[in-house]
């Protein structure tokens, strides 16, 4: 079996790098994966399969549903242990799915991005009525729902319409830097890793894949139609 | 399978039922250790990775073709107008600038095979019950607005009667009729096997349907008197649900009641998922192709 963002993956290894929330170590050879919140922390229960991902991510720590996995609410309280390269691909693809290949497309140059405007206007059905959204309103719904300190820890490399607008005003310019890392803006404390990688200047910060958003997601577009059917009611 | 082909097993997902995409990332895992394919990727309409993020899934270097699976019960919105617009398909297959070549498979429900599932699944739930006393039912959703699949249960139902296996097999639906509601007027043998017509488990599958039957013991309504909306209790999702699938037979009206799990969470789902991509490449599937309407 061809493992596509393998190599990708192989050459972004450090022995330790955060992807999202997510922190990775190689540690004797094998993969060590926790939430990055708790890396000093006892007690965690152990996995050992990459499929042991897929339970891991779907629920945030109140035991909610989590519909955008790139949320910044992934569970803490586990550590997978993963031996071989292909299952930690695999286990970082149910955390993040598509994240990994997406990277890989860009760092390799054939990511293509698609504008907000372009994935509204291409909506049928009940979503189509989201393409009469206003540009304040758009700057208003991203900058809240696509905020990394609480909507969504991607990387937002889409723009606001075809003339290249920036997708939001309202969000820090590192919302858009793919050598951001998006966890920083948590600034959660307790957080060992976020404090070893911004209290003390002198450290290198942890390596970091970022996850990067090339177009806008359907449930940035739902929130659209609601803000615009919100208005239709006014 | 060339080993340059990979698969992509398309499904709805969902932003509320942590258990919608649970059967299409079995089934791809499942294939995936089968080894048939260089790669095997989900993507979903309403979870990661997106449709849209599927576009970039496969490596151009080692992946030259991709057989696009829609994990859906039958053809409708989601298969016509949805997956072609969202992948930018423009026909059964499609030249990728990159060079791959995407192929896009029927719905995986419309499988022939899907007959022997549902009766595996309905022999399965009811082990005990003499099919010649018993009476399967096939149910859908109706009234959908996305899918055919009343038409496919419907299709289903004919052609397991046909084998004159069971003593009356049917198609019911959740809001039109024949309503499932009614099972105790539509069937007249000791036993009722009830097989879902769904993707995967879900409030439908869940409670809906078991309100419908008459067998939530958390909805303790008589049988035959529901008429509240199905859309309540939306928010009560449970996994302890899966618990109504556990206590079969249910009696009712002095007959067993046997309720199975949606057919989308068989493991059977992975082989035809794998033949509905090898179909592609097969003479037979070259009569349909016309029905084929790519909206971009
Ligand atoms: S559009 Fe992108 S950045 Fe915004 S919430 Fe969706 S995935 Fe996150």
């Amino acid at each position: 079996m061809s493992n596509p963002a393998a190599p990708a993956l192989e050459s972004a290894l450090t022995d330790r790098f955060h992807f999202g929330q997510i922190l990775v170590r190689k540690i004797n050879g094998a993969f060590v994966l926790s939430h990055c919140g708790d890396e000093t922390r006892k007690k965690l229960k152990t996995f050992q399969s990459a499929e042991d991902a897929i339970e891991l991510s779907k629920f945030d720590d109140s035991g909610n549903y989590r519909p955008l996995k790139t949320a910044p609410n992934l569970a803490h309280g586990w550590r997978l242990e993963l031996a071989r390269l292909e299952e930690l691909q695999r286990a970082l693809d149910y955390f993040y799915p598509g994240r990994l290949a997406v990277f890989l497309a860009w760092k390799t140059g054939q990511l293509h991005t698609t504008p907000l405007r372009e994935t509204l206007d291409r909506q049928s059905g009940m979503y189509r009525v989201a393409a009469k959204i206003s540009d304040d309103q758009i700057d208003n719904v991203v900058g809240d729902f696509c905020r990394s300190d609480g909507g969504c820890l991607r990387t937002i490399l889409w723009k606001r319409d075809q003339r290249g607008t920036v997708s939001s005003a309202k969000l820090p310019l590192e919302k858009f830097d793919p050598a951001c890392d998006q966890i920083k803006a948590l600034g959660r404390p307790g957080s060992s890793a976020f404090a070893e990688a911004t209290a003390d200047k002198t450290t290198p910060a942890i390596a970091t894949i970022p996850l990067l958003c090339q177009e806008p997601c359907n449930l940035l577009v739902a929130e659209c139609r609601k803000v615009v059917k919100g208005k239709d009611k006014r | 399978m060339r080993s340059d082909s990979a698969l992509l097993i398309v499904a709805h997902g969902s932003t509320v039922n942590p258990d919608s995409s649970a059967p299409t990332l079995a089934h791809a895992a499942e294939i995936r250790r089968r080894k048939v394919f260089a790669d095997v990727e989900c993507a979903f309409w309403k979870e990661e990775p997106s449709l849209r993020d599927a576009i970039f899934l496969f490596d151009p270097q080692s992946v030259r073709e991709v057989y696009v699976a829609p994990n859906f019960i039958s053809e409708g919105y989601f298969t016509q107008t949805v997956i072609p617009r969202e992948l930018e398909l423009n026909g059964r297959t499609t030249n990728r600038s990159n060079g791959q070549l995407w192929k896009y498979c029927e719905p995986v429900g419309n499988h022939s095979m899907m007959t022997e599932l549902l009766l595996k699944r309905a022999g399965e739930v009811a082990q005990d019950a003499d099919p010649a006393e018993t009476s399967l039912l096939i149910v859908a959703h109706g009234t959908d607005l996305n899918e055919n699949s009343a038409v496919a249960a419907k299709r289903e139902a004919e052609k397991i009667r046909t084998l004159g296996k069971y003593a009356a097999v049917l198609n019911a639906y959740m809001e039109e009729p024949p309503l499932i509601s009614d099972w105790q007027k539509l069937t007249r043998s000791p036993n009722v096997v009830v097989v879902p017509f769904f993707i995967s488990d879900g409030l439908h599958s869940y409670e809906d349907i078991p309100r419908l039957l008459g067998i939530r013991s958390c909805h303790p309504k008589p049988l035959g008197s529901f008429t509240g909306s199905l859309d309540s209790a939306r928010d009560d999702v449970e996994s302890s649900q899966r618990e109504v699938f556990r206590h079969n037979p249910y009696t009712a009206g002095g007959r067993s009641l046997f309720y199975a799990p949606s057919i989308g969470t068989d493991q059977g789902f992975a082989d035809i998922i794998i033949e509905q991509a090898a179909k592609f490449d097969s003479e037979a599937y070259r009569d349909r192709g016309t029905k084929f309407i790519a909206k971009n």
